[in-house]
């Protein structure tokens, strides 16, 4: 667990419960939670068990019922709409397992937009670093592209370029595979781990061991709460079939 | 056991989508209400005009004549036809309506019948056919000095049994007293432009002598067989020797004028029915294809088990069914109770029809065809499910086939290479955002504009034409100059003397200017019809014109030997500014040039205006006045027509309101309901426009979410889409309304031969380009801003995840 840098998220005896359904369901039953500057920090559980709920909270989409959440030591459950779309738009990224754009933008327009929401008035320093961000990722030529245009590959790497271009502090990540095949999915793990390399701290929700093998510390969430955590130390290419083998005793543990 | 589950899945749709549903039914119900109406309206109408016609043994073929005519040559003509079972001329004296006054002895109210618009024809009973009803359906005979009035004024102006009524002849006033009412199978219509007064034949032969009306005659025929009345028309028309200078009707066409003016309303109703019915389907295609988008992965696995697409279609097809149902049921009950109310006027002027078979199947049948044009396009719309491929559906849960697909990438790679986010310059990112969606999803947003302008035109078209028939300024469609006073003397023995009393009192006040006269005088006039000469009465206001008159149509004011004729009356002489038009009285003939042609709606469109000296033995006298600047003209006429007692002095608006009360008032009725029928469909689509739109936007606004904009900002996109969405609609309602609708509204009014041809609305500024706008687009932001409220509290997850 890289956590040199203290803490940048946390979050303290986290409650969600939905009343629209009857019986009121509480999904998230007091989560403690710390995630560490630059870590790279996967959630794990069965279907149900609270791992996207977790992550929406904990990133402010959501409001939780009860608890808290600070990012940086700032608390996030007391800010307003405004003040917490503020945060989202200049902290966090999001990528998710359906790679959503506006479908009436271009794949470069789309990572610009919150670039351009951000800081409107720089203009031409938000467009420098998407062309950096789409050579990085090698999607370049497809940036005039509409979103049906490219493969689900590309799209999903246009997602993690949108995270970026914001440079956030955390990046939410949620089944960022969930809808790709395998080649598709070790591309975007790939550009995950990278960008983790570069230091920006990632709190991802999978169900792929493959891909949570790529993280720095594993959690297991069950019925709400959190079971048991792994850390599994920094990813390295030689080492990831020794990782994953791990990994895979540990949820059996676990039942997963 | 298949039908449970289909009802059951229909049931747990109508839930899940509480208020789009809600929202079609609505839409649903008013469709059907006014169909179902329509048709009963019109079921009414037709049974008790034939009631009436059967009752009052109608006329199967008219032929109406003025001047003088050979009895002779139409024995001949009848004798020569076996097709003619029974023939009769009825001889007729026509007087205007100002020309009539009322009196109640036992409480001293009076008035006059100046505000109605139709001729008036006085008649002694027929013997063999075409009777006058009673209200009880009896065939009355009045004795001497009795009249029995049409029903149609009993209701408009309250008359009572033992009323007098007054008529204003030459030879002076004749008095008669009220019997009775009749019904009148000839001009029964609330449009007709004459209706029949029945007194006894002595008293009519004394009115007729008496000078100041116009003396008519119908010769009527009953034939054995009513499909022959065409062809009697026809062998009348090409017999030389025959009168036929004035209108022929047959039964049919009689009908016909009655459905169709009485059964306007029902015409309206079926109209407007179909209107909604075309939102209606514009909104279930909407909401279908929205139910195909959503669902598509469990319609492909359907397909992908071996379902025919018309099990699945089957599957969706029972909610309609039901909702459609459920609008024919209650719109059908509402109009039950709707066609009481709208068929009051037909039972008054025909005679109530029994209820029978037809009574029933008019509205099922209206409602069965609302039911299978709604099934038929839901059906349609569902036969999208074919085209559905189960690859497409389950991999991309894309609806569309390879080739669409192909065909839409095309079409948004256009799109997104036409808008670039770094050519915009600052301003609103969230507006430029709105902007670029609208343009793209045009095709679905375009329903508001098209509901929009609906709305707008129907709120703004009858509030124009109220606001036109009330303005002051209406005068001009009058005949009547814009001044500030007007003075009317009729119905008293010394006419001349009274007048000018008046006159001299008016010039020697200092608070009152440019005072005139006019005469109300008979003339005859020579005109051709179809190439034979005839003698028609035609009435002229003579005076001097050389002042402030009225607005002409076409032409000038009439200076010496001059006339101007009314629009109508131009028209049947078939005279043209400049022609000579030779005018006779007391059989002296003067030849006159026509200076201009001015449009009027009273006396029934039919008059003149004359430059001259006021001749002896006029039927009416008016003075005009204005009042000098800062004098109050409603003061002054108050004052006069208190110290004059034979002299009705109003001030010019008043005079004007009081004129076309009847008009104004049914245009009033109708501004209200299409005001409050427009802003509630315009709201209610609203509402359910977005409430489907919002369904469908949910991961664009998850995303903007989730990528920093706030939850107020993206309610303000959708709130602002709506308003331009609206206000474009009601802009575009608005320039149709001021340049197609208003020559609509004059081409109906030429059509119905009011006298109008060319009409300008006289518009509230205010109120049309700003209040009803304000109100209609405000409807629809109101709606917007209510659904999105909602939006606040929600978890913004849920709508990446459908939660």
């Amino acid at each position: 667990m890289s956590n040199a840098g203290g803490t940048m998220l946390q979050s303290r005896e986290l409650t969600k419960t939905y009343y629209s359904t009857d019986p009121p369901s509480q999904v998230i039953k007091g989560v403690d939670l710390a995630v560490g500057r630059g870590e790279f920090l996967v959630v794990m559980g069965a279907s149900g068990s609270g791992k996207s709920t977790l992550l929406y909270n904990v990133s402010g989409m959501d409001r939780p019922t009860g608890g808290s959440v600070s990012l940086e030591g700032r608390d996030l459950t007391s800010l307003g709409d405004a003040e917490m779309s503020r945060v989202r738009l200049t902290r966090m990224g999001f990528i998710f397992q359906q790679a959503y754009f506006l479908a009436n933008l271009s794949i470069r327009d789309n990572i610009l937009l919150p670039a351009l929401k951000a800081a409107p008035r720089q203009k031409a320093a938000a467009a420098s670093r998407v062309d950096a961000l789409l050579e990085r990722f090698d999607i370049a030529h497809v940036g005039s592209h509409g979103i049906t245009q490219v493969s689900g590959g590309q799209l999903q790497r246009a997602a993690i370029c949108r995270a970026l271009v914001s440079e956030p502090a955390v990046l939410f990540a949620d089944e960022p595979t969930g809808a790709l095949n395998s080649s598709m999915s070790a591309e975007v793990m790939d550009a995950l781990t990278g960008v983790h390399r570069e230091g920006t701290t990632i709190v991802m929700v999978t169900h792929d061991p493959a891909c949570a093998a790529r993280g720095d510390r594993v959690i297991y969430l069950r019925d709400g709460l959190v079971v048991d955590s792994r850390a599994l130390g920094t990813w390295s290419a030689e080492e990831s079939s020794r990782r994953e083998d791990d990994l895979y005793a540990w949820l059996r543990d676990m039942g997963f | 056991m298949r039908n449970s589950l289909k009802l059951r899945y229909a049931a747990n749709d109508l839930r899940r989508n509480k208020g789009v549903n809600a929202a079609l039914v609505v839409i649903l119900v008013l469709s059907a209400f006014m169909m179902a109406t329509g048709a009963m309206v019109m079921e009414r109408l037709f049974g008790s005009v034939e009631r009436l016609f059967a009752e009052a043994r109608a006329p199967h073929f008219i032929q109406m004549h003025m001047g003088d005519y050979d009895p002779a040559e139409l024995d001949r003509f009848a004798e020569e036809h076996p097709e003619v079972e029974e023939w009769l001329i009825e001889e007729m004296v026509g007087f205007d309506s100002a020309a009539i006054a009322w009196h109640r002895p036992a409480t001293g109210e009076s008035g006059d019948l100046s505000d109605s618009l139709i001729d008036n024809l006085f008649v002694s009973q027929n013997t063999e056919f075409d009777f006058l009803l009673d209200e009880a359906g009896a065939i009355p005979r009045p004795a001497p000095g009795e009249v029995y009035v049409p029903v149609a004024y009993q209701q408009e102006y309250g008359l009572q049994v033992g009323d007098e009524l007054t008529v204003a002849t030459e030879s002076g006033p004749r008095d008669l007293e009220v019997q009775g009412f009749v019904r009148d199978a000839q001009m029964a219509s609330s449009l007709s432009s004459s209706t029949r007064f029945l007194v006894a034949e002595e008293d009519r032969r004394d009115l007729e002598e008496a000078g100041g009306g116009v003396p008519e005659i119908i010769v009527e025929y009953r034939l054995t067989d009513v499909d022959a009345a065409a062809d009697v028309q026809r062998a009348y028309e090409s017999d030389d020797a025959l009168s036929r200078d004035g209108q022929a009707v047959t039964y049919r066409l009689m009908l016909m004028i009655y459905v169709l003016s009485d059964g306007l309303v029902a015409i309206a109703l079926v109209f407007a029915s179909l209107v909604l019915i075309a939102i209606a389907l514009l909104n279930l295609r909407f909401v279908i294809r929205g139910t195909l988008e959503d669902e598509v992965r469990e319609i492909g696995a359907m397909k992908a088990i071996g379902l025919p697409h018309r099990t699945i279609t089957g599957l969706y097809l029972p909610k309609y069914r039901v909702m459609t149902l459920l609008a024919c049921v209650v719109g059908g009950a509402l109009a039950v109770a709707a066609t009481g109310l709208l068929t009051r006027g037909i039972q008054v002027n025909y005679i109530e029809a029994p209820v029978g078979a037809a009574t029933v199947l008019a509205p099922v049948l209206a409602l069965v065809l609302v039911y299978v044009i709604v099934i038929g396009i839901c059906r349609g719309v569902l036969s999208g499910v074919r085209r559905i491929q189960v690859v497409s559906a389950l991999v991309h849960g894309s609806v569309h086939d390879e080739r669409q697909t192909a065909r839409r990438t095309r079409r948004q790679a256009r799109r997104v290479r036409r808008s670039s986010l770094t050519a915009y310059r600052g301003g609103n990112l969230g507006g430029r955002l709105l902007l670029t969606d609208l343009r793209a999803e045009a095709g679905q947003w375009v329903l508001i504009p098209l509901v929009f302008l609906l709305a707008a035109v129907m709120m703004v078209l009858p509030m124009n034409m109220l606001n036109t028939f009330e303005s002051p300024r209406f005068v001009t469609y009058m005949g009547v100059p814009e001044v500030d006073v007007r003075a009317d003397l009729r119905f008293i023995d010394d006419l001349d003397s009274a007048r000018d009393d008046v006159l001299a009192e008016m010039e020697g006040d200092d608070r009152l200017t440019d005072v005139r006269t006019f005469a109300d005088v008979t003339y005859e006039v020579d005109v051709t019809v179809d190439g034979e000469e005839v003698r028609d009465l035609l009435r002229v206001e003579v005076g001097d014109y050389s002042g402030d008159t009225i607005e002409f149509f076409r032409g000038e004011r009439p200076g010496p030997g001059q006339i101007a004729l009314s629009v109508l009356a131009a028209d049947e002489y078939g005279v043209a500014v400049g022609d000579d038009l030779t005018i006779h009285r007391d059989g002296e003939p003067t030849t006159v040039a026509v200076s201009g042609v001015y449009q009027s709606i009273t006396g029934g469109g039919y008059g003149a205006k004359l430059h001259g000296d006021a001749p002896t033995g006029a039927v009416g006298h008016v003075v005009y006045a204005d009042a000098v600047d800062g004098v109050d003209a409603d003061a002054v006429a108050a004052e006069y027509d208190e110290r004059f007692a034979d002299a009705s002095v109003l001030p010019m608006p008043e005079y004007t309101r009081q004129t076309l009360s009847n008009l104004t008032g049914s245009f009033q009725s109708t501004a209200v309901l299409a005001g409050v029928f427009g802003l509630g469909v315009a709201s209610v689509i609203t509402v359910m426009f977005l409430e489907l739109r919002l369904t469908r936007e949910r991961t664009r606004m998850g995303l903007l979410s989730a990528i920093g904009f706030s939850t107020r900002e993206i309610i303000a996109q959708v709130r602002v889409k709506t308003l331009l969405a609206a206000a474009l609609g009601t802009v575009l309602g608005l320039v149709f309304a001021a340049t197609a609708g208003e020559s609509l509204v004059s081409m109906l009014l030429d059509l119905s031969g009011l006298g109008i041809v060319d009409l300008e609305f006289i518009t509230n500024p205010v109120l049309v380009y700003a209040a009803y706008p304000a109100v209609l687009i405000g409807a629809g932001y109101l709606g917007a801003v209510l659904r999105t409220a909602r939006l606040r509290r929600a978890d913004k997850s849920a709508w990446l995840t459908g939660g």
